[in-house]
């Protein structure tokens, strides 16, 4: 794998600080003492310090659904913020809800961020990613795999219609419609395939749906989709 | 033709003797003379010229003009007419033809001219106008003739020797025509004449066809016909069909209208015979078919052409057909409403499941009807032909399934025995029918699921009409449709062939076996290849140990011959034949399977409760109170239940009824059948469904696996090119999409109209 090649030529230290970690910790007295002194030098030490305020002693390597609470607290942002998804993104994260510590070492060495107010001033930065294109489909892509239930292939309604809502909502002036076609549909999951042509679909349709061609690719959800909204369109509103 | 001829000859020899200049006389005494003397021929010089009077010009063409004077006044002539004959010969022997000419001439025009007074007068009847009209041009025609005749000698000499000049009967035409036929006032009071005379014919009054004629012919004589009259005739014609197409359109319904336009047309070229120039036919007939026709054909065709086809009006269409088939795209009209209509009215056919019943006869005979149109009315036109099949094959799958399905339902009903209805070769006209519905359909593998439950039934029932229709019946399908199609059914017969063979080698292996106590029994066993057949539920009963036994028996004697094959016995297929005594006698009970053991349990005991029954046979729940039912309740009751009832419950008592009688001696009685239909035909479509999502499935991965990477809409054509069964797009899409869902192949990351192969 690419990623870990990468990571493994360029951070040499990391992996060396990784070993003393576990003593580190112990010592917390030294640890609060270099954090003062080297305050705007990246340290990865203090990084996993950091890392080590969140996780529990029964699971000292994974940052769990409450330690990421309190995460999002200390950083300021609400845990469904956008910027959640692509920090989440930058550490590689395999499982909504949890990090764990090399997804945390990572996403956090890249940003060189190793306290609370450093990724606060990242946030922006993390926002303004979602503004290229292409970095926004591997976003977008990579939250399908993020958000679904690793025991199913495929993402339920729900998690699907907060995630669309979360990436599409602001975008997409269709959302709304697509929500509530969703809503009244006899469909309980999406696959993978749904959602990547959901994307596609925002990104390429007109909103008065004139350039879709029922004949082309599109799963069969979009047809359905656009018929619904068709039929929708062609009543009469009652205002 | 003659006359003349003689008249040349004459004038030739006329003139060789009045040329009296020059004599040859030839003494030719070659005969009587001596032999020795000289022959002598004298050449001697003209006498003298003989001369002409020096007013002989003048008085000559005095007579001559007399004469013409008194033939345009139409009087008695001085002068025989050999003598005036004479008189113009001599003239123009005398160089004088070219002065007579114009003396001719001048004196004709004259009178021509002073004749147009009475045609400029206030008229006031047309017809008197016309008449008089006539008369003048018959007179001045009657006139030339005899003048040409006088000066004939003049017209073949002068006349010929001067291309420029006209003969006299075109002198006279051409005079006529300039100073009267070309005057606009006579011109156009003439043919408005005419036009108001054919306008007459037109509404029904009878007219002077002769004088219509007459005049007509003078027009083309005076080569004025095309200008002066034919164009005004033709836009009169225009608008008088015009309008009068529209007005009877509305009044009269089609098939009036149609016999209307056939009159009309009919009148014209009766028109065209009697009194027209022969060169306006094609413009006129043209014209009426335009109006009465071209114009109305959309007209026609939506108010009337249903009702037509409808009644099955063949006398009507054929007219419809003849008249359509005159204008351009008359017929690609009538054929584009036919092949409408078809599709309307069979789908109405198709499309109700009340008339299910009756659809496949229906579908028969309105193909044989069509057909029939088609080929009477439409003179079995190629395009009606190809429109007419291209309709079937639309309505007829405008129902998905149930056409096929039902199709082959009629035919396992003209194959199943007992129908008497047909002899053979009408049963084979039936099947050759039922071929061109069954090419029309689109799902044929519905068809032949149907088709195979039916046949298996017919051919393990025995109830099979006919080996010979049953083979006929596979050929055609296996002629339609390839043998792939057929191997199944195939397979079939094959195997109550081999079943057929087994037995008899089986019975013979009996008689030597030791089994002695079973040789009473006869057993025939159908071997069913699986797959071949039907897939038909398994059911476990509890069988007499006779039965069993003789199950075991035969297993071994099959396997010892096939070895490593698996033999599952089906009793719900098995039916058997019981001897039993009733107090009126024995009886022979043809029963299928179950009912036979339920009938055996009696021959222990002669009460049974339910229960028992059920616990001795272990036959399914259902399955045990409707052969109880049809044992008990039907028509031959061998059973009594106790208490009666129609419905068997689970605390009814069953008694062997001894007081059975029935006047025939073998008695068959009928399962009652399960209102299965419903629930089997499900089964059926249900399996036919699942069939083409793994032939869908199949097909795609087969082309991806070719192609690698293929854009959807090539992928699409590609299915449908492959695939022979009816299929919507939509539904192919769910079908990539659940193999992309498994990996089978995924879409493009960057292409989403792309399909990549995985492997």
């Amino acid at each position: 794998m690419p990623r870990g090649k990468r990571r493994h030529a360029i951070d040499m230290r990391p992996s060396e600080d990784d070993q003393q970690s576990t003593k580190r910790q112990r010592n917390s007295y030294q640890n609060s003492r270099r954090y003062s002194k080297t305050d705007d030098a990246f340290s990865q030490k203090r990084c996993l310090t950091w890392f080590r305020e969140y996780t529990t002693p029964d699971d000292p390597d994974t940052l769990g659904p409450e330690g990421m609470e309190k995460f999002c607290e200390d950083i300021g942002v609400e845990p469904e913020n956008v910027a959640m998804l692509v920090l989440a993104y930058k550490m590689g994260a395999k499982q909504m809800g949890f990090f764990t510590q090399s997804e945390w070492l990572k996403g956090l060495t890249d940003l060189q961020c190793d306290t609370a107010s450093k990724v606060q001033c990242k946030l922006e930065h993390l926002r303004s990613l979602l503004n290229d294109p292409n970095t926004f489909k591997i976003i977008y892509r990579y939250a399908y795999d993020f958000a679904r239930d690793k025991d199913q292939r495929s993402m339920d309604i729900e998690t699907a219609k907060a995630m669309l809502q979360l990436l599409l909502g602001k975008h997409w002036p269709l959302y709304a419609q697509f929500a509530q076609f969703l809503e009244q549909s006899k469909y309980k999951v999406i696959n993978k395939d749904q959602w990547c042509n959901i994307l596609e679909f925002s990104r390429t349709i007109s909103n008065d749906l004139t350039n879709y061609d029922v004949d082309g690719a599109w799963p069969v959800m979009l047809d359905e989709f656009v018929e619904w909204l068709r039929q929708l369109r062609a009543q009469p509103t009652i205002s | 033709m003659d006359q003349t001829e003689n008249d040349r000859k004459r004038a030739n020899f006329s003139a060789l003797s009045n040329a009296n200049g020059a004599i040859i006389k030839m003494t030719a005494n070659a005969g009587t003379g001596k032999p020795g003397d000289i022959k002598k021929i004298v050449i001697k010089n003209f006498k003298s010229k003989p001369t002409l009077p020096d007013n002989y010009q003048e008085q000559t063409w005095q007579k001559l003009r007399e004469a013409v004077i008194a033939i345009q006044m139409s009087k008695r002539i001085e002068y025989s007419l050999e003598e005036l004959y004479q008189a113009v010969e001599n003239m123009c022997s005398h160089k004088m033809d070219s002065q007579l000419y114009v003396n001719l001439t001048a004196l004709a025009e004259q009178h021509v001219k002073a004749n147009i007074i009475p045609f400029l007068a206030e008229s006031g009847d047309k017809l008197v106008y016309l008449k008089k009209m006539n008369e003048y041009w018959q007179a001045h025609c009657q006139q030339m003739i005899m003048i040409r005749s006088i000066f004939l000698y003049l017209d073949r000499t002068y006349v010929l020797q001067n291309p420029t000049v006209h003969s006299i009967w075109d002198m006279g035409l051409e005079l006529f025509r300039d100073h009267i036929a070309l005057n606009g006032l006579v011109q156009s009071r003439t043919v408005e004449g005419i036009l108001i005379l054919i306008e007459k014919e037109r509404h029904g009054e009878t007219v002077d066809r002769t004088l219509l004629k007459s005049l007509l012919r003078m027009l083309s004589d005076l080569q004025i016909y095309r200008d002066a009259f034919e164009q005004k005739f033709l836009v009169a014609t225009k608008h008088l069909y015009q309008s009068e197409g529209q007005a009877k359109m509305e009044v009269l319904d089609v098939p009036a209208y149609l016999q209307h336009v056939d009159k009309r047309l009919q009148e014209e070229n009766e028109r065209l015979l009697h009194y027209l120039d022969s060169c306006t036919k094609h413009q006129l007939i043209v014209t009426v078919e335009r109006q009465l026709i071209n114009e109305h054909v959309t007209g026609i065709l939506q108010k009337g052409l249903d009702q037509l086809l409808e009644e099955n009006r063949m006398a009507d269409l054929t007219l419809m057909y003849q008249l359509f088939s005159r204008v351009k795209n008359g017929t690609t009209e009538l054929c584009a409403h036919f092949n409408a209509y078809i599709k309307k009215k069979g789908r109405t056919i198709v499309i109700d499941p009340e008339k299910d019943k009756s659809m496949v006869q229906d579908l028969l005979d309105y193909k044989d009807k069509m057909d029939n149109i088609v080929n009477t009315c439409f003179e079995r036109n190629e395009k009606f032909g190809n429109s007419l099949r291209e309709a079937f094959e639309y309505f007829i799958n405008q129902r998905s399934n149930k056409p096929a399905e039902l199709i082959a339902k009629y035919v396992d009903m003209k194959l199943r025995a007992g129908n008497k209805e047909a002899t053979e070769e009408e049963l084979e006209q039936i099947l050759d029918k039922i071929m061109v519905q069954f090419r029309f359909i689109h799902g044929k593998d519905v068809f032949e699921a149907f088709y195979k439950k039916d046949l298996a039934k017919r051919l393990l029932v025995g109830k099979s009409a006919s080996v010979d229709a049953e083979k006929s019946m596979l050929s055609k399908l296996k002629q339609e449709c390839g043998g792939g199609f057929t191997s199944k059914l195939e397979g079939m017969f094959k195997d109550m062939e081999l079943s057929r063979d087994i037995n008899l080698a089986f019975r013979q292996s009996m008689q030597n076996s030791e089994h002695k106590e079973l040789q009473n029994i006869d057993l025939t066993v159908n071997i069913l290849t699986m797959g071949f057949w039907p897939t038909y539920p398994v059911m476990e009963v509890t069988l007499p140990h006779e039965l069993l036994q003789y199950q075991s028996i035969f297993n071994k004697f099959y396997l010892a011959k096939h070895s490593g094959r698996k033999l599952q016995w089906q009793p719900t297929l098995g039916h058997c034949v019981l001897k039993a005594q009733f107090d009126a006698g024995p009886k022979d009970l043809q029963v299928s399977l179950f009912q036979a053991l339920v009938l055996l349990l009696f021959n222990f005991d002669l009460t049974i409760p339910f229960e028992d029954i059920r616990t001795a046979v272990n036959i399914e729940n259902g399955e045990l109170k409707r052969t109880l039912q049809s044992l008990a309740c039907g028509k031959a009751r061998v059973l009594t239940k106790i208490p009666k009832g129609r419905e068997v419950e689970n605390t009814d008592k069953f008694q062997f009824n001894n007081e059975f009688t029935n006047k025939l001696f073998r008695i068959k009685i009928n399962q009652i059948q399960m209102k299965e239909t419903t629930e089997e035909q499900k089964a059926t479509e249900e399996r036919v469904y699942q069939d083409r999502q793994y032939q869908i499935d199949a097909a795609i991965v087969r082309i991806m696996k070719m192609r690698k990477t293929l854009s959807h809409n090539l992928l699409i054509t590609e299915l449908y090119k492959q695939l022979t069964f009816p299929v919507k797009p939509a539904d192919l899409k769910k079908r990539i999409e659940s193999l992309i869902d498994r990996d089978y192949m995924e879409r493009d990351k960057d292409n989403q109209n792309q399909y990549n192969y995985v492997a």
